[in-house]
């Protein structure tokens, strides 16, 4: 999944402080698995800025929307009746969500409500990881199912480098050293041998941001 | 008329107007018997190739059709038959039919086609423009319905000789009768309808263009055979005379229309629109032919015309200004030498096959007819006569017609007129609906959940078809041997009267739960069988075909053993499958019983009153605070009418009509439902009160409204105006015409161009109109109309010729060089470009005119509110461009006048009642039936990705607040589109389900 974390809330007061009647729109995908822009996200922060205006003097009027998605014109489309009535849409999804958010009413300013981070997963009920990059060339059935472009600070292809110690990161000792990981699980799966003494060619980044903004087009599912 | 009325009507003519008006009026609760002179029923349609503008197959469009008709219960086929005459009063005609002897009985014939091979005697076939051959015994053409030959007596050697009887021999079901004879029948009918179609013009007429002497000069219809897979030629396009491929091809144009010296002073409509076809579709078979054709004007006037009219010029297809004066054949090629005019320079040019675009007009047995009946002819081309009003009306009351009987049009224009003359004859009768329909007997459905599944395989010999070919015994006996099968025969012909009797016996008596028919196509034949699993209690999906005649004995006739091992395969998968079958519920939705009309124009206003007389109630929903639309900005017509005392008469009928409820000033806000049930939200100003109304069909009729132009100094200098405004200064008496010596009239403002590259229809005939009226008013005024092409199709053409006659001057302009006009004071210089004198021309003008485009009324919203498609023009877009005219896409809602595309107001009525009929068929009914063979979805595994939504073409799914898809069985068609594309597997189209599917290929992979 997309996983974000709130902004601080003096952050957003800041941002929406202009404004009196905004739209609070709320995403049910990713940001609502990681516990950021879901339903109950959305009911929390519209009652935290209404508190936070209210000591201030000044109220507000938040409309609070909890959409499917919003990284589908279906569903953005969804809020068509009524976006104009606000003067600004703060959506609680991803940067995608605000962003087409954006695209899609143009005369209405589209905030962020949420630092969108990484890719990644749930290791444990509130503590989510990082996993994947979206290089667009994926590598994990050379290195043991684990990630070098993600795992190792410095995304290194061929091994570890001389930063790694006892198995942590030079960079943070609190992080694994990610070629640690690689190696121990090759030799856990006796690939070790036949997989780590093999260099691997330099990687064409152009998959990746290096080649500029992304964009996949299906022609067999297009219409 | 106080006698008492008969719920039937006699349509007579079997084409794809006649057809059209049967499926109509049955629908619509009426029993209908279908005469038509030839052996089949089909008509002119049944011999194209493709269809203009979208190149659709015709005969894959008209089969369909034609099989409806074929088996429904509440139409009565009377093919070889004509309508001898007409006795009694409206509401009760006895009619006097007589049935030619076919020899062959129809009620035992199983069209196998045996008689047809063996028949020894050939012929020139007519079908085939006698390009091609046909047997004495024969179907004219291998889709017929009826599907069941009849002996042409002329030149059949038994009739002729007293000996031969072959067709006897073979027949296999005994069916050929030498001793039958005609038979003359009373049938008593409310009404009558005749769509007596066209024969195309003799052009032997035309000596100086040599067809009949020439055999490289063809007819476009004969010219349809040449192009059809299933003509003469197969398809490639070879000539007559060497049967070479031509390289180099003419058409020309008019031939026996717009030509007053041979007595058909109108344009026959569709020869611009067919040549074009025929010139595009010639080059989709060989890119390196050369083809021009030779034309007066290019009528391309009608929906989507003018696109494909462009499309064929990007295509390289050469279009040359001129009427051909004469055409030689050069005696050793055979290749076709033509003079002709252009720019005025004689020119000559070789070319190795002409077309002549041939004209429409009604037969000598048509006008035959129509003194027997007492309907009167038009003087201009004997076509039927009817009142401008009232286009469906013959000048017997009773009497109705459609389709090009009543005046040169195309195929949509039928179909429309077709559909509206169903609902003006019915409307005479609508309370004799339903009193003379079929009743069938259906046992309670038997439930079977949990039953082992108990298969019954019924092979078919049909006659030697399969039979000939295939081991039907082996296959029958391998049947026996499959997994569920507790039942296999072989019969002569499954299809026969007398084998679903012992279907239904051997279902009873076995305890069947599944059958299996092994046979033919269930395009044409799965319904049969399914009426009859249903008459002994069994779900119809229970039911199962393997096609092992036109998919196996007809394609491997070489190979008995190998189409005998394929057969079995065949049946397998359908035992296979069968075994999987459901049975699946349909449910009953009761149809509310009203109507809600769009719109109070004269489309909305014909169509609220003609559904008021069919008995049903109906809404009429108008934004503005009066009724009547731009009807109240028309003042005459060319034809002499007066458009405002008929107005007002229409409103006086339309708010006085107990069934009418009359809502005005108001706006429809919201829409939700289906078919049969629909509700829908107004807005009722000026105190904006809300109501909610409740209806089964919804008419949009939104109307359209002329252009107001940018160009020309409109709206700056006084004296431009729009053909409206001039119309409505001139009623007023606000043109002070002594005071006036030159008026300009400029025509394709806003129409023809790249921003709005479709014709506005109206026009041509608007400005002929209106200069009429001029010269009526002021004999001396000098007018001048530059335009580009005249179209004044089918019998408008006259006035276009009067105008000329009464000394309106007309200015071809090409688009290239538009007029311009400038204004010196008061007055306005027109400075156009001429283009035979290659010099502008500079013409002082009084009076600028200018004939803008028609504009579909804003109606983006409301679209989008009913969920409706429209053009990239703005245009209502009808479910097909030929055969569906008035329907949406989306079941229940129909459309008319002005919104659909610019047309006439006689035009405007035939399709408000066409709407109206369509409507009845559905209003007609207590109750629909839905489900059956629809897309289910499992919501726990969708994962409301929207690929669903955006697959459907009907705009069904939708994901609900709980964040799945849901898909409404009464609007689903069970096409399977999403089915296919959903990437969870969670949507099934029921009876092909993935599982039943997987099973037939397992079925067919165990045998290889």
């Amino acid at each position: 999944m997309i996983v974000a974390q709130a902004k601080p809330i003096e952050e957003i007061l800041e941002m929406i402080d202009k404004y009196d009647k905004i739209l609070l729109v709320g995403c049910k995908g990713c940001v609502a698995v990681c516990a950021a822009g879901g339903e109950k996200e959305v009911q929390f922060l519209a009652s935290a800025i209404r508190t936070a205006r209210k000591t201030q003097g000044r109220e507000i009027e938040i409309r609070e929307v909890t959409l499917e998605r919003q990284c589908d014109p279906e569903y953005v489309e969804q809020i068509r009746g009524f976006a104009g009535d606000y003067q600004a849409i703060l959506s609680i999804a991803c940067g995608v969500g605000v962003q087409f958010m954006a695209e899609h009413y143009r005369e209405i300013p589209a905030l962020p409500g949420l630092n969108t981070s990484f890719m990644g997963g749930a290791l444990e009920q509130g503590v989510w990881s990082e996993r994947c990059q979206g290089c667009g060339n994926c590598v994990l059935h050379l290195t043991g199912g684990i990630c070098p472009i993600t795992r190792c600070s410095k995304s290194l292809l061929n091994g570890p480098c001389g930063g790694s110690s006892n198995g942590k990161c030079e960079v943070d000792p609190e992080v694994d050293c990610g070629w640690q990981l690689i190696i121990e699980r090759l030799k856990a799966l006796g690939e070790f041998e036949s997989r780590f003494m093999e260099i691997v060619p330099i990687k064409d980044w152009s998959t990746s941001r290096d080649g500029g903004p992304r964009k996949i087009v299906r022609e067999d599912m297009r219409q | 008329m106080t006698g008492r009325k008969i719920g039937a009507v006699m349509v007579v003519g079997g084409g794809i107007g006649g057809v059209q008006s049967a499926l109509d009026l049955a629908e619509a609760g009426y029993k209908v018997y279908l005469v038509e002179s030839s052996p089949s029923i089909g008509g002119r349609m049944a011999q194209l190739d493709k269809t203009f503008p979208t190149n659709d197959c015709s005969m894959c469009i008209l089969s369909p059709k034609l099989v409806e008709c074929g088996r429904h219960p509440d139409i009565e086929l009377l093919t070889y038959s004509e309508l001898l005459g007409l006795e009694g009063e409206p509401g009760n005609f006895r009619a006097k039919v007589l049935k030619h002897a076919r020899y062959v009985r129809e009620d035992i014939c199983t069209g196998c086609g045996t008689c047809q091979q063996k028949c020894p005697r050939r012929t020139a076939s007519e079908f085939d423009g006698e390009l091609g051959e046909r047997k004495a015994i024969y179907v004219p053409y291998p889709q017929a319905i009826p599907n069941v030959p009849v002996i042409d007596k002329q030149i059949c050697t038994y009739f002729l000789k007293g000996k031969c009887r072959v067709c006897e021999k073979v027949c296999p079901a005994g069916a050929i009768d030498f001793e039958q004879e005609d038979e003359e029948l009373e049938i008593e009918v409310g009404a009558v309808i005749l769509a007596l179609g066209y024969e195309t013009f003799d052009a032997r007429l035309r000596g100086e263009y040599g067809y009949g002497r020439y055999k490289n000069v063809v007819t476009s219809l004969e010219f349809e055979r040449i192009l059809s897979a299933s003509g003469p030629y197969r398809g490639e396009i070879l000539r007559p005379s060497d049967n070479e491929h031509p390289r180099r091809i003419a058409w020309i144009q008019c031939t026996g229309s717009r030509d007053t010296s041979l007595g058909r002073g109108y344009c026959s409509s569709v020869c611009c629109m067919y040549a074009i076809k025929e010139a595009i579709i010639a080059q989709e078979h060989d890119p390196n032919l050369e083809l021009t054709i030779f034309y007066n004007d290019i009528r391309a006037f009608g929906k989507g015309f003018e696109g494909y009219y462009e499309s064929a010029k990007k295509a390289g297809i050469r279009f040359v200004k001129s009427i051909v004066s004469d055409v030689k054949e050069l005696p050793r090629t055979k290749d076709l030498f033509i003079r002709y005019v252009e720019d005025g320079e004689v020119k000559e040019e070789n070319f190795e096959l002409v077309v002549l675009s041939v004209g429409l007009e009604p037969s000598e047995q048509t006008k035959l007819l129509a003194k027997k009946l007492g309907v009167e002819l038009e003087p201009c081309g004997g076509f039927c006569s009817t009142p401008f009003f009232n286009p469906l009306s013959t000048t017997r009351e009773g009497v109705y017609v459609c389709g090009v009987f009543q005046g040169p049009k195309d195929i949509p224009e039928t179909v429309m007129q077709a559909s509206a003359a169903s609902a003006v004859a019915s409307a005479t009768i609508s309370a004799e609906r339903g009193t003379m329909l079929q009743q069938r007997q259906y046992l309670p459905e038997k439930q079977i959940k949990g039953e082992k599944p108990k298969i019954g395989v019924f092979v078919c010999h049909c006659g030697i078809n399969i039979a000939a070919v295939v081991d039907v015994e082996a296959v029958r006996d391998y049947a026996r041997t499959l997994p569920h099968v507790v039942w296999a025969e072989d019969n002569l012909f499954t299809c026969a009267q007398d084998t679903q009797e012992r279907i239904k016996k051997v279902i009873q008596e076995e305890g069947l739960n599944r059958v299996v028919v092994a046979a033919c196509s269930p395009r044409t034949h799965e319904p049969l069988f399914r009426q009859t699993l249903m008459e002994v209690g069994l779900n119809p999906y229970l039911f199962e075909m393997a096609n092992i005649r036109d998919q196996c004995s007809w394609v491997h006739m070489k190979d008995k053993e190998g189409a005998t091992q394929k057969a079995k395969d065949l049946v397998r998968m359908a035992v296979a499958n069968a075994a999987l079958l459901e049975p699946l519920e349909r449910e009953r939705l009761p149809v509310r019983k009203r109507a809600l009309v769009v719109g109070g124009g004269l489309a909305g206003m014909t169509a609220a009153l003609g559904f008021a007389e069919q008995g049903f109630e109906v809404f009429l929903v108008e934004r503005e605070a009066e009724l009547g639309g731009n009807m109240r900005h028309i003042y005459w017509t060319l034809s002499g009418e007066d458009p405002q005392a008929f107005l007002e008469e229409m409103i006086e009928r339309v708010t006085t009509h107990p069934a009418i409820q009359v809502i005005t000033n108001a706006e429809v806000v919201d829409h939700e439902g289906v078919q049969g049930n629909f509700s829908t939200g107004v807005m009722i100003a000026p105190t904006m009160t809300y109501r909610k109304l409740e209806h089964g069909v919804t008419v949009l009729a939104t109307g359209g409204e002329e252009y107001k132009p940018k160009e020309y100094l409109y709206g700056e200098h006084p004296a431009v105006l729009t053909q409206m405004e001039l119309e409505e200064r001139i009623a007023r008496g606000e043109l002070d015409l002594g005071e006036l010596r030159r008026v300009v009239m400029i025509q394709c403002v806003g129409s023809r161009t790249e921003q709005r590259p479709y014709c506005s229809r109206i026009c041509c005939s608007v400005a002929v109109k209106n200069a009429l009226k001029l010269k009526e008013l002021a004999p001396d005024l000098e007018i001048h109309v530059l335009f580009r092409d005249i179209r004044t199709y089918g019998l408008l053409e006259q006035y276009y010729t009067k105008a000329r006659e009464r000394g309106v001057i007309f200015t071809r302009y090409i688009p290239e060089r538009p007029p311009e006009v400038e204004a010196e004071g008061n007055r306005l210089l027109v400075k156009v470009w001429e283009n035979t004198l290659k010099d502008d021309l500079i013409l002082e003008a009084d009076l600028v005119v200018l004939s803008t485009a028609t504009l579909p009324r804003e109606n983006e919203e409301l679209a989008a509110m009913f969920k409706v498609q429209r053009t990239l023009e703005g245009f209502y877009l009808e479910a097909h461009m030929k055969l569906r005219p008035v329907d949406f896409s989306s079941d229940g809602i129909y459309m008319c006048g002005l919104a659909h595309s610019p047309k006439l107001m006689d035009e405007t009525i035939s399709q408000a009642q066409a709407a109206v009929a369509r409507a009845s068929t559905l209003l007609a009914k207590d109750e629909i039936e839905v489900g059956g063979v629809v897309a289910r979805v499992e919501p726990e595994l969708c994962a409301a990705c929207l690929i669903c939504v955006r697959a459907c073409p009907y705009g069904v799914p939708y994901i609900c607040e709980d964040g799945y898809s849901v898909i409404d069985p009464a609007k689903c068609r069970g096409c399977g589109n999403c089915a296919a594309e959903c990437p969870q597997k969670a949507i099934q189209l029921q009876h092909y389900r993935d599982e039943q599917l997987v099973a037939k290929v397992l079925a067919l992979t165990r045998g290889i």
